[in-house]
């Protein structure tokens, strides 16, 4: 979908014609992309057109980026903790 | 572009207290954070930290425990977003400890971030396209002069 939606944007019906799907299920597909930031919907007239955004792919790389850095800071602070922890036993 | 997380770190102590420090609710508040973790397969758990708003981050890591093997390994989900119960982030987090003479190096992969996979997929074959269309219109422009793409 979000392949296709990278070429132009489109309609959730028209989106649906390219999968063996139901409709329920294309709707249900476009809903978790939406809320996941990946896509904005817009309804024009009686149809719902759904966009690319590509804010959301920068976001999925900031939470790498940020955890990355996170777990780097988090790790050294356990290496301190047990590094104190066995001092004091000895 | 990165799609995971991979950190290894060695710690001059027996796996036994490194995995104290994992295991613990306690002891992982003192280096990670605040939760309600508890060493049981399917125990759904939250880690508290401070929101950052540029990431749509409440500030609650929402976990349920998937794997355990005492002293070796340690794995759970780990899921994040904007608040209210919304989750824009799901992902795996997993702990392997591997014991050597000296102490024990500690594995850490996040994983999981699916939607980054996908793209770089897409991107890497519309890559692979534009270079063959211009090898194509180099071929072209040299029999027959010049072609746009």
């Amino acid at each position: 979908m979000l392949r296709l939606l990278s070429k132009d944007s489109l309609t959730i019906n028209s989106l649906g014609e390219h999968f063996d799907m139901s409709r329920p299920a294309v709707s249900k597909h476009v809903k978790i992309l939406h809320a996941a930031g990946f896509i904005s919907i817009q309804d024009i007239g009686r149809e719902r057109h759904c966009t690319l955004k590509q804010e959301g792919f920068h976001q999925l790389q900031e939470w790498i980026d940020y955890f990355d850095k996170f777990w780097l800071s988090k790790l050294k602070k356990l290496e301190t903790l047990l590094h104190n922890k066995s001092i004091q036993k000895k | 572009m990165k799609k995971s997380i991979h950190h290894q770190f060695f710690f001059p102590h027996p796996p036994e207290r490194v995995w104290e420090y994992l295991t613990n609710a306690e002891l992982m508040a003192q280096w990670l954070m605040k939760n309600d973790f508890q060493p049981i397969v399917g125990h759904d758990f939250q880690f508290r930290t401070n929101p950052i708003p540029s990431l749509d981050f409440d500030g609650i890591c929402y976990c349920t425990v998937l794997e355990i093997v005492p002293f070796q390994k340690l794995s759970y989900s780990w899921k994040a977003g904007p608040g209210d119960g919304k989750i824009t982030l799901d992902t795996v987090v997993v702990w392997q400890l591997q014991p050597n003479e000296k102490g024990t190096d500690l594995v850490l992969d996040h994983s999981g971030f699916s939607a980054i996979e996908n793209l770089s997929f897409y991107n890497g074959m519309t890559d692979g396209w534009l270079k063959n269309l211009h090898k194509i219109a180099d071929r072209l422009n040299a029999n027959y002069g010049t072609t746009k793409i």
